[in-house]
């Protein structure tokens, strides 16, 4: 690995694993898939040269099962895969959401469903990483649009998955994955470490899923001497399982109102030139990076154009979209599906407003021009 | 309603396992299984066997996926992790590679194992993962009330069987000794004493060991595995059985029969934590 400090190339998936390793991540389980077998490939060359742990499993959902295992074992653990992988593994997942369980999950994007387009890109997912898992569940989704984003984003992925023991997904499409750019890295020692919340006090007194002001429990790692018990099912705030409505209720709200509770922390967006915009474009990954140049461009026509990228991009930044999109009457989604994040918009956009999406679902990338051709066509209308 | 409020057999139950001296791991959870249920005596046999190995609870996580006997985490007390049906070990996996301290114990059943978990065994096996698999066969889906599984005898009726079952049922010991596992055994747990002896064998062993109980379902199967037929047809292994000779424990795993009873095969060999120490070593030079 390249001394940090200086300039260097580097793949968004080598990014990846990097950013990963410098948040404190030292258990990765994975299993090949295009388009993000770099990053296991990375963490298998990598982690144990910093005492970590790599191990291929035999599939995605014992990749999934083993960084719980890991996790709650007390290392900060991930795996990595793409679309179909993602689908295995979104019943672990779910049991990540309801037992609390941090661990970081990265899903390169490719064109789907199924074994789909594995080598092309494509934004699909955007909607499976919100609610691919069954029943009510709260999840952090991260969408970096950049090599260097991708790094940063990782290690705020560790940190909100470690200090809210929610499970974090970071998603990106398989042309920043295997976007190679120049970049500097920060030195290790500049990154802060995120440290859990173990359980302290006396043991007898201990409750694993007790309600704290800040809504996260402390968590009980085995050794430490709280024999807590961990399950899928629906429990008290002591950890053993119950069907009793009220504490079920409660139990359900903790988790959902902790999002909540912590949404200014979690909430990270990106927003140019907005203040005066008439028309707003809404995107993420590599459609991002294509926005951003029609979005100066069509500034240097003295059309009134801004850009609002969500960074996290569930919880989406409702307050902050809203504030941002105050004077547009069109906002423009440009995404590499059939209409997924746009969904989001119609719902948060007011009545006056209208939403035009750009998609693309041939496996290839929205090309500036036609985002600049769009806003065109809305500037002279 | 005074005899409702404080039932005399629970007291009883009580001081029988105050009496067995080896309270500490029994959790305050009495098992919810059915009475007569053969799993009662594995959770005997069980904290018996940590509490002869002087094994620290604070130290020992029992995980489990789904069913009936994947219940078992919360009628002991240690670290427990009741993971998603099929997926206990994976999750073993991940606890014991991240703290190789910790006694790691894997408990299941024949559905959870062989049909939904079936593509973990394997490389649990092969990677020699040092944790204990006691798998909990009993022939039959009890948790979901009845339902045909991948041991369920040929001909057994059930209710997602009801012209009979027609498909072979798995030979679990034959797998697991080809899977390279590198101890295997097999116990009734109508035969509690011989079963505390063999959990204790397969604690102490370092590496990969699966202890087969063969456990009869008192409420759904009243024809095929019960105590009165296996019984009958259980036997231990020959004393002359050689445990390092894997034809030897195959040869004895095909008898279906008659199912032996005891250490069918043992052969120590590096584990997954000798392995990464290793890949350590080499990454650090």
């Amino acid at each position: 690995m390249r001394a940090t400090g200086q300039l260097q190339n580097l793949q968004g998936n080598h990014a990846c694993a990097m950013g990963a390793i410098a948040a404190g991540c030292r258990f990765f389980a994975g299993y090949p898939i295009t388009p993000s077998s770099e990053i296991a490939e990375k963490m298998s060359l990598e982690l144990p040269k910093v005492d970590g742990i790599f191990i291929q499993m035999e599939d995605e959902i014992a990749s999934m099962g083993a960084i719980l295992g890991a996790s709650m074992g007390g290392s900060k653990a991930m795996t990595a895969t793409s679309g179909p992988g993602f689908s295995l593994k979104q019943e672990n997942l779910g049991y990540a959401a309801g037992a609390e369980i941090p661990c970081v999950v990265v899903n390169v994007m490719r064109g789907g469903p199924s074994t789909g387009l594995p080598t092309r890109p494509a934004q699909g997912d955007i909607m499976q990483a919100r609610w691919g898992t069954h029943g009510d569940h709260g999840v952090i989704v991260l969408a970096p649009c950049s090599v260097k984003e991708i790094y940063q984003e990782m290690i705020r992925a560790f940190w909100l998955t470690e200090t809210l023991r929610v499970p974090v997904v970071v998603i990106y499409d398989e042309v920043i994955g295997h976007l190679v750019e120049t970049v500097e890295l920060p030195s290790p020692q500049s990154i802060e470490q995120a440290e859990r919340k173990w359980a302290s006090g006396p043991s007898a007194e201990f409750l694993p899923y007790q309600k704290t002001k800040d809504m996260v429990p402390a968590m009980a790692r085995p050794g430490d001497g709280y024999r807590a018990h961990t399950t899928g099912l629906t429990t008290s705030e002591s950890g053993f399982p119950t069907q009793d409505p009220g504490q079920v209720e409660a139990m359900v709200t903790r988790r959902l109102g902790k999002l909540e509770h912590h949404a200014a922390d979690i909430a990270s967006y990106e927003e140019i030139d907005c203040k005066d915009a008439k028309i707003i474009l809404v995107t993420v990954g590599i459609s991002a990076r294509a926005a951003a140049r029609a979005q100066q461009q069509a500034r240097d026509k003295g059309l009134k154009v801004g850009l609002f990228r969500p960074i996290t991009l569930w919880p989406f930044p409702v307050v902050a979209f809203r504030a941002a999109s105050k004077k547009a009457t069109h906002i423009i989604v440009p995404e590499m599906n059939a209409g997924q994040l746009i969904l989001e918009i119609e719902r948060l956009m007011s009545a006056k407003q209208t939403a035009v999406g750009i998609n693309r679902i041939d496996g290839e990338v929205i090309d500036p021009v036609a985002i600049l051709e769009k806003i065109e066509e809305i500037s002279r209308a | 309603m005074s005899n409702i409020e404080k039932p005399v057999y629970l007291e009883e139950k009580l001081e029988e396992i105050q009496a067995s001296g080896h309270l500490e791991y029994r959790s305050k959870s009495l098992p919810t299984w059915c009475p007569g249920c053969g799993y009662f005596s594995i959770v005997e046999g069980l904290t018996a066997a940590l509490n002869n190995l002087s094994i620290d609870p604070d130290e020992t996580v029992v995980v489990s996926g789904i069913g009936c006997a994947s219940r078992f985490p919360f009628f002991i007390d240690t670290y427990g992790f009741h993971s998603l049906h099929g997926r206990a070990l994976p999750v073993a996996t991940g606890i014991k590679v991240a703290n190789d301290d910790l006694s790691v114990i894997v408990v299941g059943g024949d559905g959870d194992a062989f049909a939904i978990g079936g593509a973990h065994i394997p490389h649990a096996a092969r990677r020699n993962v040092d944790i204990t698999y006691i798998l909990f066969d009993n022939g039959i889906y009890g948790l979901t009330k009845g339902q045909t599984s991948p041991t369920s005898v040929l001909g057994f009726q059930t209710t997602t069987s009801p012209f009979e079952n027609h498909d072979m049922p798995l030979n679990p010991l034959m797998m697991l000794l080809s899977y390279g596992a590198s101890w295997v055994g097999q116990a009734y747990a109508g035969h509690p004493h011989h079963m505390a002896g063999m959990i204790e064998e397969a604690l102490a062993f370092k590496g990969f060991s699966y202890l087969h109980v063969l456990s009869p379902c008192v409420t759904f199967d009243k024809t095929s595995k019960t105590y009165q037929n296996l019984g009958m047809s259980v036997r231990p292994l020959p004393d002359d059985h050689d445990r390092s000779d894997v034809m030897a424990a195959m040869a004895q795993a095909q008898k279906t029969d008659a199912p032996a009873l005891g250490c069918y095969f043992e052969q120590p060999r590096p584990t997954l934590a000798d392995g990464l120490n290793d890949i350590a070593a080499r990454a650090a030079k």
